[in-house]
């Protein structure tokens, strides 16, 4: 049950496109609070990450990865700045660990979050980065480590393979029973 | 190996079938009650998710809901009034009760039979933690998971890891519950409870009310927490037991149960204190910020604006005049509060000093109305003190008790906090 649950996560292997390395990151600092309003993806995405990066955008590729500290998406997290970072096409966020109302919230997106210990001290800006489900750990291909991550739910894994909450309510799974799993 | 359980653990295993669980466990539960506020992008999403997405007719045992009209009260424009009434038209179709003009939903949920003790609740937003003041465990769904709840009368859940916190000592003078919070945030840090259900106990519990117990679970959030809870004593149960809208059997933590983590905080040591701008973990004793000039104030929202709020709102502002210029919006968080507070003669202190009185809602602690301008101060009694909140992004919003935002009213700068303490005596 649980193997097969694994071999179905989407695969995440990519760059990481930026480390936010401080603690209790407010993502609304991606594109700024003034911004938060915003819905047009075009215009967010143009908006995102210019204050630590003006070239970001361009310099993103499908695939790349997110790396962040302590309690990630502290806060009052709105969901502008991480529909941005998927449309950029951002396969998932790295943390040392999360904040819930943001976990829960991407997770229910369908937006990988996964919370790793150790990763801000054992990554640099573009290394290659992918995640080892089966082996739950993260493997750095550039620096040819790897690190342990904590292994999302039952239920956030079924969430990611179906891609959101909305798609796995949707995708024909037998009505719950009562009980335990 | 102990056998004892938390509150969560037995809420937990009523609700999956009866047989016990424990933390961690992945579970099926079926909520006692699924509730939400009318909010775009929220309720109109799910309501057409039910209706589009899963063709449902009718809700999984539709008596468990709860939609509150709470935001947006009163509407500034037809297309506010209009959302207003789809989701009325809703309810109505799908036979479920629709709150308004209550108060805020949290608050009136309490007030009207939703915090049962054992129960559980759940909503998309994590103020509901509240109700575990009753005893009641609710916790808040992201908006997509929420949709679960609707459409399914059984969800997914994992049993959550209980982290307690004893409060000991001799509460101060002057010192509210939002003081204890706050001191309790800087001592801890924010993510003490992290991903866990905060359970509060303790001889200051034993002796705040329920008013000040709503006020420490209803902002749990800031420390990591996914909700909180009490277990219930008998003051608690002799209020909620008569209201309540099912009959079941309250529960508590057993002695020997297991706790995740277990700190103990001497509230002794805890000050009048402040949450400064622009995060709610930036929590220090207010005498950094005394003397700051300060324009507005609000005393109000889900967390603070009871009548315990209000009465020491009052008992500074009476026979007094705010400072030049100042605004002061003073309101009470649910209509039978604000009856309460006319009864006792308190709003027409507010009222005689120069505050704006308003009837219930949320639209003050999210600058819908009261919208402050760039450069402008805040002190508040609000949930939050992000950028933005109230208004500019380039305001700012000091979260302290209602004493101090009357006595700020009236000075145009936060006070000195022996001031405040020679205020109570």
């Amino acid at each position: 049950m649980v193997t097969d649950t694994l071999s179905r996560l989407p695969a995440l292997r990519g760059r990481v496109a930026w480390i936010f390395d401080e603690d209790d990151y407010d993502i609304d600092q991606i594109i700024g609070v003034k911004n938060i309003r915003i819905q047009d993806l075009d215009e967010l995405c143009r908006i995102s990450m210019v204050s630590y990066d003006p070239d970001f955008q361009s310099a993103v590729r499908p695939g790349d990865l997110l790396v962040g500290g302590a309690n990630f998406g502290f806060g009052h997290p709105h969901s502008p700045p991480m529909k941005a970072m998927r449309h950029m096409g951002i396969g998932a966020v790295i943390a040392e660990s999360f904040s819930p109302t943001y976990y829960r919230g991407e997770t229910a997106m369908g937006f990988p979050q996964i919370a790793c210990p150790g990763i801000v001290a054992a990554v640099a800006r573009w290394d290659e980065l992918e995640v080892d489900w089966t082996a739950a750990c993260i493997r750095n291909h550039t620096q040819a480590t790897a690190l342990p991550f904590e292994m999302p739910t039952l239920t956030e894994q079924k969430l990611l393979i179906h891609g959101g909450h909305l798609n796995y309510l949707l995708g024909s799974l037998p009505e719950p029973t009562l009980g335990k799993e | 190996m102990t056998t004892g359980k938390t509150m969560v653990e037995k809420i937990m295993a009523r609700i999956s079938g009866g047989t016990p669980v424990s933390a961690g466990d992945e579970v099926r539960i079926r909520p006692d009650f699924v509730m939400a506020y009318d909010f775009p992008g929220y309720t109109d999403v799910i309501f057409r998710t039910v209706e589009e997405k899963f063709g449902l007719t009718e809700l999984p045992a539709p008596e468990r809901f709860a939609i509150f009209i709470d935001h947006m009260v009163p509407a500034i424009d037809p297309k506010e009034e209009e959302f207003h009434a789809q989701t009325r038209a809703w309810c109505a179709k799908f036979g479920i009760d629709c709150i308004e003009r209550e108060g805020i939903g949290h608050q009136v949920a309490g007030e009207t039979g939703y915090g049962v003790p054992g129960a559980f609740a759940v909503h998309y937003d994590g103020h509901i933690s509240q109700l575990g003041a009753l005893g009641t465990l609710a916790v808040n769904m992201p908006r997509q998971t929420l949709v679960e709840a609707f459409v399914r009368e059984y969800i997914d859940f994992q049993v959550p890891q209980t982290v307690r916190l004893n409060l000991v000592g001799q509460v101060r003078p002057g010192v509210m519950a939002r003081d204890l919070f706050h001191g309790i945030v800087q001592k801890l840090g924010n993510k003490f409870a992290r991903f866990a259900v905060l359970e509060l106990g303790g001889e200051v519990i034993e002796q705040l009310s329920l008013d000040g117990r709503q006020a420490l679970t209803s902002i749990s959030m800031f420390t990591g927490a996914l909700s909180a809870v009490i277990n219930p004593d008998q003051a608690m149960l002799d209020h909620a037991l008569p209201l309540a809208r099912i009959n079941l059997d309250p529960v508590s933590s057993d002695s020997d149960c297991t706790y995740s983590a277990e700190y103990t905080v001497d509230v002794s040591e805890i000050e009048v204190m402040v949450a400064q701008p622009p995060s709610p973990s930036r929590t220090t004793p207010l005498s950094e910020v005394s003397g700051t000039e300060v324009q507005v104030g609000y005393i109000g929202s889900c967390a603070s604006g009871r009548i315990e709020d209000l009465r020491a709102a009052a008992k500074v502002l009476k026979g007094k005049t705010l400072a030049p210029g100042f605004s002061l919006h003073v309101v009470p968080t649910s209509r039978r509060i604000m009856a309460q507070a006319a009864r006792e003669g308190l709003l027409e202190v507010f009222s005689d000093c120069g505050a704006f009185v308003s009837s219930a809602s949320c639209d003050f602690c999210y600058g819908r109305i009261a919208t402050m301008r760039e450069g402008q101060r805040a002190v508040s009694t609000g949930t939050l003190n992000v950028k933005g909140r109230m208004g500019s992004p380039d305001s700012e919003i000091f979260l302290v008790n209602a004493a101090v935002v009357a006595q700020t009213a009236i000075d145009g700068r936060i006070p000195d906090p022996a001031q405040m303490m020679a205020e109570v005596k």
